[in-house]
């Protein structure tokens, strides 16, 4: 059984970024454009991790990461924040909300799958 | 009595009105100059209130060509990555085929240079991935230019209205709608030094450290 990542950003090109360095270490890769869409989805896909951008419209990263804190059926889902905004304010705005690990945009593919696995395997 | 008094007063008005004739001479020269001074401000102003409107209709322009140029990168990137991702499986397919062989044929020289040459291949289009990063990074910056774009074109749209009572709407060439909902990063930096993410594999050490001494307190508590 595949595990499932759901991956959240409005960058198309950052989604196809994750996809093509994950779905070739044979995870089940779920994308969605927003935190919204990301919340309606983790209620009908069991879903194992969640990658996700910080800055994306109607409900950003962080309140994504909170929600899904909040939610007794999904607390435990390791989350890795993918995003541009690399100080300390936001670093660790997003570690409060409870993000398990921060990496910065342009970010390589290698350090995704490391961070993935330490999850995941 | 009465009469003098009267005189008097005649004469102080009539001085009056001579220092008010004297006053208006002098006031004159300056009217004239505000009149010349308002002869020469009134074009200026409808020159300005022209190129206010000419930039106004020219911004939605700019905006529409801004996207234009995202979404071409961006499809340019997701082809780019589609090949990149074919390409990658292919060789992991070739690595896979060509371990097995090693393993039939033993040690080879040939064949050890072909699966380093493979790895090196491999290598690169990890660097390709990384790379083509930057269009997502460029995204970011032109989104950012395009939101100052539409702050620009609401001050001249207000300025417009304070000239005439014209609605920004009423241009031609106005038609351009900004994305209501878009998110960037202005600070967006293509910065492939790792400073940043050293900073917050730090704070990210620092902060899960926190919580394993409060988890370990939490739990010296409970015993």
């Amino acid at each position: 059984m595949k595990k499932v990542i759901l991956v959240a950003d409005d960058s198309p090109t950052i989604r196809k970024f994750v996809s093509v360095a994950l779905s070739l270490k044979g995870y089940e890769i779920v994308v969605c454009a927003d935190g919204m869409e990301a919340i309606e989805i983790l209620p009908i896909k069991k879903v194992d991790l969640v990658i996700t951008d910080l800055n994306m419209p109607n409900v950003d990263g962080y309140e994504l990461i909170s929600s899904i804190r909040k939610n007794n059926e999904y607390s435990d889902i390791p989350i890795i924040v993918l995003s541009s905004l690399g100080n300390t304010e936001d670093i660790q705005r997003g570690l409060e909300c409870g993000a398990n690990s921060y990496l910065v945009k342009p970010f390589d593919p290698k350090r995704v799958i490391y961070e993935v696995s330490k999850y995941l395997n | 009595m009465d009469n003098s008094n009267s005189f008097e007063n005649i004469f102080k008005k009539l001085g009056d009105l001579k220092d008010f004739f004297v006053y208006g001479q002098k006031l004159i020269p300056i009217l004239h100059k505000i009149l010349d001074f308002m002869h020469d401000t009134v074009p200026l102003l409808e020159n300005v209130n022209r190129s206010i409107q000419d930039s106004t209709s020219k911004i939605p322009k700019a905006a529409m060509q801004i996207n234009s140029i995202t979404n071409a990168n961006e499809i340019a990137t997701t082809e780019i990555l589609d090949i990149v991702d074919g390409m990658s499986m292919d060789i992991a397919n070739m690595q896979t085929k060509l371990e097995s062989l090693k393993n039939k044929l033993g040690e080879d020289e040939e064949l050890n240079a072909v699966i380093s040459t493979i790895e090196k291949i491999n290598a690169g289009m990890l660097n390709i991935t990384i790379s083509l990063q930057v269009q997502d990074i460029t995204s970011q910056q032109l989104s950012s230019v395009n939101h100052l774009i539409q702050s620009i074109q609401e001050k001249l749209a207000a300025l417009l209205i304070e000239f005439k009572d014209k609605e920004i709407s009423e241009l031609p060439a106005a038609e351009y709608h900004f994305p209501k909902d878009s998110t960037f990063n202005a600070d967006a930096r293509y910065d492939k030094s790792n400073s940043s993410q050293k900073l917050a594999d730090s704070l990210v050490e620092e902060t899960l450290n926190k919580a394993t001494q409060s988890e370990i307190d939490k739990l010296f508590k409970k015993l």
